[in-house]
């Protein structure tokens, strides 16, 4: 009993030498000052935001909604906000992206008050597959690594092959969904995450990428249009125009032009004929 | 219990927020002219999270989300303030050492970051190990990177001698150039050793004996890797296709 | 003396933007200079918005300090105000971009929220204070500070843009070789301690 006598105590003891200690008016003058201050500033910045608000147009609030957002540019507008304010506007049909699946086109087109048909999807394929093991290189290059400024220079990089990838990643720079890279000193397309948005296609100084079906398996994988026995110095697996190919196809897919084969992909089943034919091993069939 | 010492074990180690998130660049290049500095900024930064992080995680169901950036600013500028008034009180020549450093901890990416990550979301037991982890790890890396500043900067650490007396001490490293330059070393070190961590496995990888690497070959470690140099200089000119 | 006034103002001016650098001697705003400098016309656009930021902030916590903060015996209230200020005014600057110059927004309204959490900003507010600076003292330190660190965010930004091309070695590569960059811009910019 004693003991908690002396523990209460201590306890208002201690209570009390705190309070007189602390000066109630400096925290009342404190926290006055800063709460007038917020609501200062809260007052301030809601009316601003009444009055400095712009009438934004729901339907093209809605259409960005639905684009990815990724700002690539594949549909030839400034980025995504510009694309969604053409597609309200009328100027852009609702499929204008490229990178959307064909639900979120029929979602837009719903958005707008129309329809729109099923496009095809379509991947990018690197028309080179000569790797640094398999075509050679007939200089020492110094210059700087980038495939554009290389192209400017002359003799492609280091490569000898004057069609073929140099390799210095222009493409991998444009992608914006890390969808290709440069292995074994050629740009290589993973199928599964390329949106078709059609930005490396722009950058190769070379032309060598190209958009195909995605259901498409087969593909030539050479741009050279040499002559088969001037191919054959600069490269083992490049295209030597020999039309076995198209003698095999009995689809009428694959044609040989200015020693190029190029298959038809209206045409093309993937039957893997024209892989077996192939003398340099130069067509190749994706797995999946 | 586990769920805490993974958050602490997270915070020193795996997200080290100087080292792996390069978070807090401000005062780490600014204090650690000596590794007691490192400490007390470590310890300041370690206290304001802790006490942030623990009352934002117990008011976070209240907070309405328009508001929650200034709401997330009032609180760690009030912790700050407090610890701020404290050390000018109790631990006066930390408070000179550090000087503005220390209000400019409300500004720190690392508190700003885990509150509106962590905090925010979880609960209080939770959250408040994440800042001790983090502070931790924040502190850990400050006397790191101090110390070595120190060492070579003038000889000592912690204030004791530790180089022999005909050292002479490399000033650079106590100055801003230095920070930099240690900071530089430290990020090219981490990424040496994180050089040998796979990319994502959707990319293929070079199934080649040279590596693959063709950016940065030169035609000397081409020719020992691939016996295919074009040797003929009389290969006719082959037209090459233009635009 | 009226001359002795500008030359005062002038010595404030070199100062701030040369000699103390806020990024390259003090050490704040360097979250922003490593991860803005990619591209000069970026940089250019988050130095105009901290130029824009900094000297109207000096101006408004000047008179927030002075006239409220000070004869109420508040200053330790310091932190807490003038960062609610800055983040209101850099919310309000926002707005009214967005609203008056859809352009100009584009340019640099996507900066506008990072400079709130910008150590430049709320230190170099905390300094005006700390060394007791008039009206017009505060107005040139906080350009001029402003004015530094657009300097230091766009030389880093040509020098980025030149290394792009270059042959890096590969541990050095993005965040290294940046900050060593930094290093030798820091030892320039101490030559010019000896100005004043």
């Amino acid at each position: 009993m004693l003991t908690i006598n002396l523990i209460a105590s201590d306890f208002t003891a201690v209570y009390s030498a705190v309070l007189a200690s602390v000066n109630f008016n400096d925290i009342a003058v404190a926290t006055g000052v800063v709460s007038i201050l917020g609501l200062v500033i809260g007052l301030f910045l809601g009316l601003a935001s009444r009055k400095l608000e712009i009438v934004v147009d729901e339907k093209e609030a809605k259409i960005r909604e639905l684009l990815p957002g990724a700002n690539c540019g594949g549909c030839g507008y400034a980025g995504c906000d510009a694309c969604a304010k053409a597609i309200a506007e009328g100027a852009a049909s609702a499929n204008a992206c490229p990178v959307a699946s064909h639900e979120v086109h029929m979602e837009i087109a719903k958005v707008i008050g129309g329809s729109v048909e099923a496009t095809e999807k379509k991947v990018a394929f690197v028309n080179c597959t000569g790797t640094c093991d398999k075509s050679k290189i007939n200089s020492a290059y110094y210059g700087p690594k980038d495939c554009k400024l290389a192209a400017g220079i002359g003799g492609n990089g280091s490569k000898g092959c004057s069609y073929g990838c140099m390799g210095f990643g222009s493409c991998v720079k444009v992608c914006a969904f890390d969808a290709i890279h440069i292995v074994d000193g050629i740009a290589v397309v993973d199928r599964e995450k390329c949106t078709s948005c059609g930005m490396c296609v722009a950058e190769c100084p070379l032309n060598l990428i190209e958009l195909v079906p995605y259901r498409a398996k087969t593909m030539v994988a050479c741009s050279s249009h040499d002559k088969g026995k001037d191919v054959k110095t600069v490269c083992t697996i490049g295209c030597i125009g020999c039309k076995l190919c198209e003698k095999a196809c009995e689809y009428d897919a694959v044609h040989v032009n200015d020693n190029l084969a190029k298959i038809d992909y209206d045409k093309c089943t993937n039957c893997g004929a024209c892989v077996k034919a192939c003398p340099v091993k130069v067509i190749r069939q994706q797995s999946a | 219990m586990n769920k805490y010492l993974e958050r602490l074990v997270n915070g020193i180690f795996k997200e080290n927020p100087i080292f792996v998130l390069m978070l807090g660049m401000c005062p780490t290049l600014a204090v650690t002219k000596s590794a007691m500095n490192g400490i007390g900024m470590g310890l300041s930064t370690a206290v304001v999270l802790i006490a942030s992080n623990a009352i934002i995680a117990a008011l976070r169901k209240f907070i309405p989300e328009k508001v929650r950036i200034p709401y997330f600013i009032v609180v760690v500028a009030s912790m700050v303030t407090i610890v701020e008034l404290l050390l000018k009180a109790y631990l006066r020549d930390v408070y000179d050492a550090l000087g503005i450093y220390i209000p400019l901890i409300v500004v720190n990416c690392i508190i700003f970051g885990r509150v509106e990550a962590y905090a925010a979301k979880n609960s209080v037991g939770v959250s408040l190990f994440d800042g001790i982890g983090m502070g931790l790890g924040f502190t850990v890396a400050l006397v790191l990177i101090g110390s070595f500043r120190e060492l070579l900067g003038a000889g000592t650490i912690f204030n004791i001698r530790v180089m022999p007396e005909s050292f002479e001490p490399i000033s650079i490293f106590v100055q801003p150039p230095g920070a930099f330059l240690v900071l530089a070393l430290l990020t090219a070190l981490q990424n040496k050793f994180k050089l040998s961590s796979a990319t994502n496995g959707t990319v293929k990888k070079s199934a080649l004996a040279c590596g693959g690497d063709c950016a940065h070959c030169s035609v000397e470690k081409f020719a020992s890797f691939h016996s295919n140099v074009a040797g003929s200089s009389d290969k006719k000119e082959s037209v090459r296709k233009e635009d | 003396m009226k001359s002795d006034y500008f030359v005062n103002l002038l010595l404030i001016f070199i100062s701030g933007a040369l000699i103390n650098n806020v990024i390259l001697s003090q050490f704040l705003g360097i979250c922003s200079f490593l991860g803005i400098s990619n591209k000069i016309k970026s940089a250019i656009g988050m130095g105009l918005a901290v130029i824009f930021v900094i000297t109207s902030s000096s101006v408004i916590c000047y008179f927030i300090y002075n006239y409220i903060l000070a004869p109420l015996d508040l200053s330790y209230l310091n932190t807490i105000v003038f960062i609610a200020v800055i983040a209101c005014l850099v919310q309000f600057v926002e707005m009214v971009i967005k609203k008056y110059s859809p352009a100009l927004y584009n340019a640099l309204g996507v900066y506008l929220p990072l400079i709130t959490t910008n150590c430049a900003v709320l230190g170099v507010a905390l300094l005006n204070v700390e060394k007791g600076y008039d009206l017009v003292e505060s107005i040139v330190n906080g350009f001029a500070a402003a004015l530094g660190y657009t300097i230091a965010i766009i030389l880093m930004a040509g020098i980025r843009e030149r290394m792009a091309h270059n042959d890096i070695p590969k541990s050095f590569q993005g965040f290294p070789i940046t900050l060593i960059t930094a290093t030798l811009m820091a030892m320039a910019f101490y030559g010019f301690s000896g100005l004043v």
